[in-house]
């Protein structure tokens, strides 16, 4: 394990981020800073170089009562260059926290700021094809469309000019481990690993600078969750992308970079 | 492009629900096109049919109003009724005038007509009595003698000319008959009467009133009746072998020069049926005598395009539920269309796709499918639109001849259109004093561009009526639930 970490922060001096902790870090939304297995802590925060803060972030169903918050003033900052787990037992809003830090909710209180903007005052739709990939447990792939097609799609929805929009897709299917002829296969005829790997080009297909994922391994057996997240760390550590990955896998925390622990509201209600 | 891409795929992928969205589409294109094809020409002929006449007003007597407080049991009930009769005021050339000063009309005309007997030539003897359809119960007509012929001065040349070629065949003229028709005593004759006094054009006849004193006419026109009578009642009456027409100054210089009894018969060009009411307000304000109403002549105007008008109605009214159902059946296809695509709208709202791109993906999915039907069913309409609505004018004459034979024949005559017009087997409409008018017995209801373009409307508002369902959804559906909702 210990091995493992240091691999990865070899991989991020190599692309020059400050880094004073060597450690793992873990953090929950209740603020306070939890030691992690090693006790240290990170440090020198003032060299960060954020693209994702969420400042005091709330979120409420518009049919639930008023106390009733799926996400209670949640603060967290996501860096380049990182790759980060946000866990959390069933209900602690892990999944709310994705939908609102990939633009397809609104904060009922607080907010999110990328690159400097509050998405308060960003186009969402344009945020989703541009500033950000997303990765689901299921994939979310198109199943009448090859996997190509799959990725043409997101590049089409971007407004990506390419002469050859086919060829730059089975270059972005080989950089996640897929073969030149799987461009032409539907999507059904993959593996789940596969279908995975398809969804993650897709998500890289007009170059964002964050990807988010949901529980991206949760459908894959071991091998194929390991593979998956060394296409994650490469991209974070390479390509000085944050990738945030919502999940309950230990591997995929001990693979990661930082961990946010998300807290039930009520819980912590009750702690404060 | 992007859009007009995605469109296209997704309709090569759902080949099978396209297909029968298409069909639909189709259907009711075809439907449309028909009852489009059929209403436009219908009112096309409706409206020229209308327009061929003059929207006329004319002075009745209202018997109705005069007998209601008449009551044949008692004498002095009867007296009353002579009396109040007696009292009705007439009205004279200078009160026609008068009404015709008024906003509501455009033009109008009179006949003047006087009893004369003949000195120089005998009446033919076909009628019964020729005072019976002139003018009965108008003006001082109570009062006018039986004598051998009328003598009809008409106010207007033209009214004159449309009465005689309207009602009759002109079947010999002098050369400037109608330069001098109006500037003596000229007349126009019927032939029966040229044959029976062996007379000829420019040829003067005698008339005499019964003071004893003589005019001379000269004879400028012979015309002839267009059928002759078939026995049946009302021609009889109609017969007009001792009726004269001349100018309406001629008959002045009769009446002014003596006291002789004429009948004024005036018609009144309005501007519009709907002011019938306010025109007759208007004439009782000026003095016409409370028993007497106005009377249009409406119902003989539409009477010829009854049956178009029915099938006119009936394509109005198809139109209208094939749109409805029409409608209906496409919203459901769609609802179940978007409840099988929630998926996809979910995956593609989620990679960024706004609501509005989606929204114009769904739209012009079907707007593509049913450009294609609406060009198919236009085609297929304009082939059959002639052909059905043929068909549904013989079907509309053939019933409704049906019911005139069967109301013929419970009340004893070969009809009953009334005395105004006869229904020849041909579809003929004839009216007494009015142009021949010829029933429409064909449609030829044709598919042009105005159809063209109010199916183009039609089909536009239906996808649009139907791509509320998707419309709806897309607005509604949140991305990530749907997601959820498929995981």
């Amino acid at each position: 394990m210990a091995n493992k970490k240091n691999n990865n922060y070899i991989s991020k001096d190599k692309i020059g981020n400050n880094y004073v902790s060597k450690k793992q870090l873990v953090k929950s939304n209740d603020g306070r800073e939890m030691k992690d297995n090693d006790g240290i802590n990170e440090k020198n925060t003032s060299s960060k170089n954020i693209i994702l803060s969420v400042k005091n972030a709330s979120y409420r169903y518009s049919d639930a009562s008023e106390n009733d918050y799926a996400l209670k003033d949640v603060s967290f900052d996501f860096e380049s260059g990182k790759i980060y787990a946000v866990r959390g037992r069933s209900g602690t809003g892990k999944t709310t926290l994705l939908s609102l830090i990939s633009g397809l909710e609104r904060c009922t209180e607080g907010e999110i700021i990328f690159d400097g903007k509050s998405l308060k005052d960003m186009n969402l739709d344009k945020y989703r094809n541009s500033d950000i990939g997303i990765v689901f447990q299921s994939y979310n792939l198109l199943p009448f469309m090859t996997a190509s097609e799959n990725i043409i799609l997101s590049m089409d929805a971007n407004g990506l000019k390419i002469k050859n929009k086919k060829e730059k897709a089975i270059e972005l299917m080989e950089k996640v481990g897929l073969k030149e002829s799987y461009a032409n296969r539907k999507v059904l005829r993959l593996s789940g690993g596969e279908q995975q790997r398809v969804a993650i080009a897709r998500s890289l297909s007009y170059n964002p600078k964050m990807i988010i994922a949901d529980e991206p391994t949760g459908n894959l057996d071991k091998q194929t969750e390991s593979e998956i997240l060394d296409i994650f760390k490469k991209l974070a550590h390479e390509e000085n992308k944050c990738v945030i990955i919502v999940t309950h896998s230990q591997n995929v925390c001990d693979a990661v970079d930082v961990i946010y622990d998300l807290k039930k509201v009520k819980e912590e209600n009750k702690e404060v | 492009m992007f859009i007009l891409k995605n469109a296209w795929i997704s309709i090569k992928r759902n080949k099978g629900r396209n297909i029968l969205i298409g069909i639909i589409i189709l259907i009711i294109a075809c439907a449309c096109t028909i009852t489009l094809a059929i209403k436009n020409t219908a009112e096309d002929l409706i409206n020229s049919y209308k327009s061929a006449y003059d929207k006329e007003v004319t002075i009745s007597f209202d018997r109705a109003n005069m007998m209601k407080d008449f009551d044949p049991s008692q004498i002095e009930g009867r007296e009353n009724a002579r009396e109040k009769f007696d009292n009705i005021a007439s009205y004279t050339i200078d009160d026609v005038k008068s009404f015709a000063d008024s906003n509501y009309i455009e033009s109008y005309y009179y006949t003047y007509s006087v009893g004369l007997n003949g000195n120089n030539i005998e009446k033919a003897e076909i009628e019964l009595n020729n005072n019976m359809s002139n003018g009965f119960g108008r003006g001082k007509a109570n009062n006018m003698s039986l004598t051998d012929f009328t003598l009809t001065g008409y106010s207007s040349v033209t009214a004159m000319s449309e009465f005689i070629n309207g009602t009759y065949t002109m079947n010999e003229i002098t050369d400037n008959a109608w330069d001098i028709a109006f500037d003596g005593n000229y007349v126009f004759i019927n032939q029966e009467l040229a044959d029976y006094n062996n007379l000829d054009l420019n040829d003067k006849i005698k008339l005499e009133t019964d003071n004893g004193n003589i005019y001379e006419f000269e004879i400028i026109g012979i015309f002839k009746e267009n059928e002759e009578g078939n026995g049946e009642p009302m021609s009889m009456f109609s017969n007009s072998a001792n009726t004269l027409v001349t100018n309406a100054d001629a008959v002045a210089n009769i009446t002014n020069s003596e006291e002789i009894n004429a009948t004024i018969n005036p018609t009144f060009i309005i501007n519009s049926y709907d002011n019938v009411e306010k025109l007759q307000n208007e004439f009782y304000q000026k003095g016409l005598d409370e028993n007497f109403v106005l009377q249009t002549n409406e119902e003989e105007a539409t009477s010829g395009v009854s049956s178009i008008e029915n099938i006119n109605s009936f394509a109005t009214t198809f139109l209208t539920l094939t749109l409805i159902i029409g409608g209906i059946v496409l919203f459901v296809i769609n609802m179940i269309n978007i409840r099988e695509r929630k998926y996809e709208i979910g995956v593609l709202r989620t990679i960024g796709i706004s609501k509005f791109k989606l929204t114009m993906q769904f739209v012009s999915e079907l707007v593509i499918v049913s450009v294609v039907a609406l060009i198919l069913g236009a085609g297929i309409g304009a082939v059959s639109s002639k052909g059905v609505s043929n068909s549904l004018l013989a079907s509309e004459i053939n019933s409704s001849n049906e019911r005139d034979e069967e109301i013929g024949k419970n009340f004893g005559g070969p009809n009953m259109n009334g005395g105004m017009f006869d229904r020849g087997d041909r579809g003929e409409m004839r009216g007494k004093g009015m142009p021949v008018i010829e029933a429409y017995d064909s449609i030829d209801a044709v598919v042009d561009i105005k159809v063209l373009l109010e199916l183009l409307g039609i089909g536009l508002s239906l996808v649009l009526v139907s791509s509320i369902a998707s419309m709806v959804s897309i607005e509604r559906f949140t991305p990530l639930t749907i997601l959820k909702e498929r995981s």
